[in-house]
């Protein structure tokens, strides 16, 4: 496209529900995009070359963004065909648009080193893709598209079991059923989507788009075995017997704790068991839904990343003052952008450089006060390129009746479990192309890492999903040849 | 998946029996073990124990007591030829399977129901397995099963005073357990002890044992959410370290719990559980009018 454009500096912001009243509702925040803002935005993007487009290299799925872009602009007088062109174009890389565009760190990968930002605002890159995937569900394109690809799709005889229905999992199956192989997903919950499901708030994923990109993989031949709860039900061992290879995309399972007195007082909770309870069981609709949560009237929240952040604002749909209390400074935390300002935009306070020490129960077991330490940052900084932070011997007491720990947490004891499967730190080991200790057997996302986000899980997928496909084509021709 | 229900009935008062199809449990199960069941799309989970299995024909046995309105909704809107939406596992460890000796194995209520295939194992194992129901009169189960399955079989049932209210006709239980402990304790030289049941009622118990200084295992059942070791919910201190019952036990050595604790973390919900259950309730009879 050669036609020459102005440059707009400023960004066609996307519509959001106000503050006071989303903090009322479990409702999605961003209202997203319509196809004339879509196009409105679009037209600001440079349309880097392909080879050198810095987005592209920031995607750890290596979206061909200014190719599904452009589609938006070049197909402006037809809303369907040019969201089907650019759905074609995403798809390419990454089955869950509709998650991506709205969980990603956008800011630290695509857009950071977007060219406009030397002159302007970055392209608003997720609102885009998230834009682009919910406008295809609404009008049934994506089942049209997805329709028309699985027809060409030529099957290779071969099976992969997959651990665990999160993002690396799911994007690893679909990218696999893509190239024709047999794929069936072991997932120890009831529902598949991992995190997307139990930990993602409704407010941010709303479960419905979930669904809807999970039945896509179905569509795409994937067989999903929900209550299934590998190293119990099954175990790797069995899986090989059965499968050609396998991927172990079981996450990050086991929260992490405090080892501080008062730790399992009634009204502490770890951020995966509160948000577990709002987001899978749907606690927020008890007594409909018969799970219960108790989110009192002053609530803690020890940590400052995504998770703190999703459960600080879902306690605050409860009707709760919120803190979120961070041993680090403002610089460190490590949530998005965007999350920290939603939640400050719906009134949660920010306490920093305080390291909580003991938890305080009332006479019934339950708790009513967190005592911390005040801390203070040091010049020297650690290996993560983080200030160190000693303690400075006083203390500060906050009152609570709920408080939330999401500190991080340890990869899935069940699977790590597994006889030959080689464990380093609680995260399983794998080479260049995400091959285990044991052949035939991958691992991505949090299980190797131990704590990332939703995108690099989902490229740990993909990458695994071609290093699966190299060995199994490998195994199939020797077979051949034999 | 499919998980058809092809069998239930009333076993006992507010006891009921449902011969569940789970291959994928039936196949793994190991005495000790439970699953997660899942029964209605706003429904909760929760843990069960399988009583008994096949694994050639694919069925386990789960007998929930009523107690929230989840048992009460399955015995009342289920039905044979139904479906649970969800029965995840098996979960939890397998209980030790070692040549005690001579075993005194206790179960409160329908706690029996999880001692029976852990008894009978050990029994077959080459123990001496004593087995100990304490419950309400109208409530016995697994007698005949019992009898069948280990050395010998001991029933204390407790009336139910009308003119009692329900916590104190439980008291009378606990008072009858640990009087039938004591007594079988004294009488006779038990190498271990364990048991299954309310949390309050285990510490009861284990404070008879202790003055016996017999070793003892318990069988844990605080509050559970996943049952895979992701939420944390289920969290003991055990000789004062965090575990996680669904991956660190169920079984626990009695000497190391935190009873105060985890009586405390079992009672938790209590008033929001009774609130559903009275919301249920009024539903009912309000859909019978």
């Amino acid at each position: 496209m050669a036609v020459k454009r102005k440059i707009i500096k400023e960004r066609v912001p996307t519509p959001e529900m106000p503050a006071e009243e989303r903090i009322k509702s479990f409702a999605e925040v961003n209202l997203g995009y319509t196809f004339e803002l879509a196009v409105k935005e679009a037209e600001r993007c440079l349309q880097c070359p392909y080879n050198y487009a810095p987005c592209i290299k920031g995607c750890p799925v290596h979206i061909d963004i200014p190719g599904f872009i452009s589609k938006l602009v070049q197909y402006r007088d037809d809303p369907d065909k040019a969201v089907k062109e650019a759905l074609n174009v995403i798809w390419a890389c990454n089955s869950l648009p509709a998650t991506t565009g709205r969980v990603c760190p956008q800011e630290d990968q695509c857009e950071m080193n977007c060219v406009m930002g030397r002159v302007g605002d970055k392209i608003n890159i997720g609102k885009l893709e998230r834009f682009v995937a919910d406008y295809a569900r609404e009008k049934g394109i994506d089942e049209e598209l997805l329709f028309e690809i699985i027809p060409k799709i030529e099957k290779k005889g071969q099976s992969v079991a997959i651990i665990g229905a999160g993002p690396a999992g799911l994007t690893a199956a679909g990218e696999l059923a893509k190239l024709g192989y047999d794929v069936t997903i072991y997932e120890a919950l009831h529902e598949a989507g991992g995190v997307l499901m139990y930990g993602i708030p409704e407010f941010r994923l709303p479960k419905s788009i979930v669904e809807s990109e999970i039945d896509k993989l179905r569509k795409l031949g994937v067989k999903i075995l929900t209550d299934h709860i590998v190293g119990k039900t099954v175990t790797i061992e069995e899986l090989l017997q059965e499968y050609d290879a396998v991927f172990i995309g079981s996450g990050a399972g086991t929260p992490r704790l405090i080892n501080a007195p008062g730790i399992n007082l009634n009204g502490i909770y770890t951020a995966n068991e509160f948000l577990t309870r709002v987001n899978l069981m749907k606690a927020y609709l008890f007594p409909e839904y018969d799970t219960p949560v108790k989110v009192g009237k002053k609530v803690v929240v020890i940590g400052a990343g995504n998770t703190a952040m999703d459960a600080a604002r879902s306690a605050r749909r409860f009707g709760a003052e919120v803190t979120i209390a961070y041993r680090r400074g403002p610089e460190d935390v490590s949530a998005r952008v965007e999350e920290v300002h939603h939640a400050k935009e719906e009134g949660i306070k920010f306490e920093f450089y305080i390291n909580p020490v003991e938890f305080i129960g009332d006479e019934n077991g339950k708790i009513k006060a967190v005592k911390f330490e005040k801390m203070k940052a040091l010049d020297e900084r650690d290996s993560r390129g983080k200030r160190k932070i000693v303690g400075t011997g006083e203390y500060v007491t906050l009152e609570a009746d709920t408080v939330i720990i999401a500190i991080g947490k340890h990869p899935n004891r069940l699977i790590v479990n597994t006889p030959g499967l080689k464990v380093e730190r609680g995260k399983i080991v794998v080479d260049e192309n995400l091959m285990t200790s044991i052949p035939g057997v991958f691992a991505g996302g949090d299980a190797i890492r131990g704590e990332a986000t939703v995108i690099l899980a989902m490229g740990d997928g993909r990458m695994a999903a071609k290093a699966i496909h190299e060995y199994l084509t490998k195994k199939r021709e020797e077979k051949e040849n034999a | 998946m499919s998980y058809k229900i092809l069998e239930k009935k009333e076993i006992a008062m507010r006891n009921i029996w449902y011969r569940i199809h789970a291959p994928h449990v039936a196949k793994k199960v190991q005495p000790g073990q439970f699953v997660i069941v899942r029964a209605f799309k706003n429904g909760e989970r929760i843990p069960l124990t399988p009583v008994m299995w096949d694994r050639d024909e694919g069925w386990i046995v789960l007998i929930t007591f009523i107690r929230g309105r989840t048992t009460m909704r399955m015995a009342s809107e289920l039905k044979e030829g139904d479906e649970l939406l969800n029965v995840a596992g098996p979960l939890g460890n397998p209980a030790e399977m070692e040549k005690f000796g001579k075993v005194l194995a206790i179960g409160a209520y329908t706690g029996i129901v999880e001692v029976y295939p852990i008894a009978r194992a050990w029994q077959e194992l080459g123990n001496d397995v004593t087995t100990l129901h304490v419950t309400f009169e109208p409530m016995v189960v697994l007698k005949d099963e019992l009898e069948e399955a280990v050395g010998r079989h001991v029933l204390e049932t407790v009336p139910i005073d009308p003119n009692l209210d329900f916590p104190t006709n439980m008291k009378n239980v606990t008072k009858r357990l640990t009087e039938k402990v004591r007594e079988l304790l004294e009488k006779e030289e038990y190498d271990m002890v364990f048991m299954v049941g309310p949390a309050g009622d285990q510490r009861a118990v284990f404070n008879v044992v202790k003055e016996f200084g017999i070793p003892m295992k318990s069988d844990l059942h605080p509050i559970m959410v996943d049952g895979t070791g992701m939420c944390g919910a289920c969290r003991v201190t055990v000789g004062g370290e965090v575990k996680f019952a669904c991956i660190d036990g169920p079984e626990f050595d009695a000497y190391q719990v935190n009873w105060d604790e985890l009586i405390a973390r079992s009672g938790y919900y209590t008033d929001m559980e009774q609130r559903a259950m009275q919301e249920y309730m009024k539903a009912l009879q309000g859909g019978e009018q």
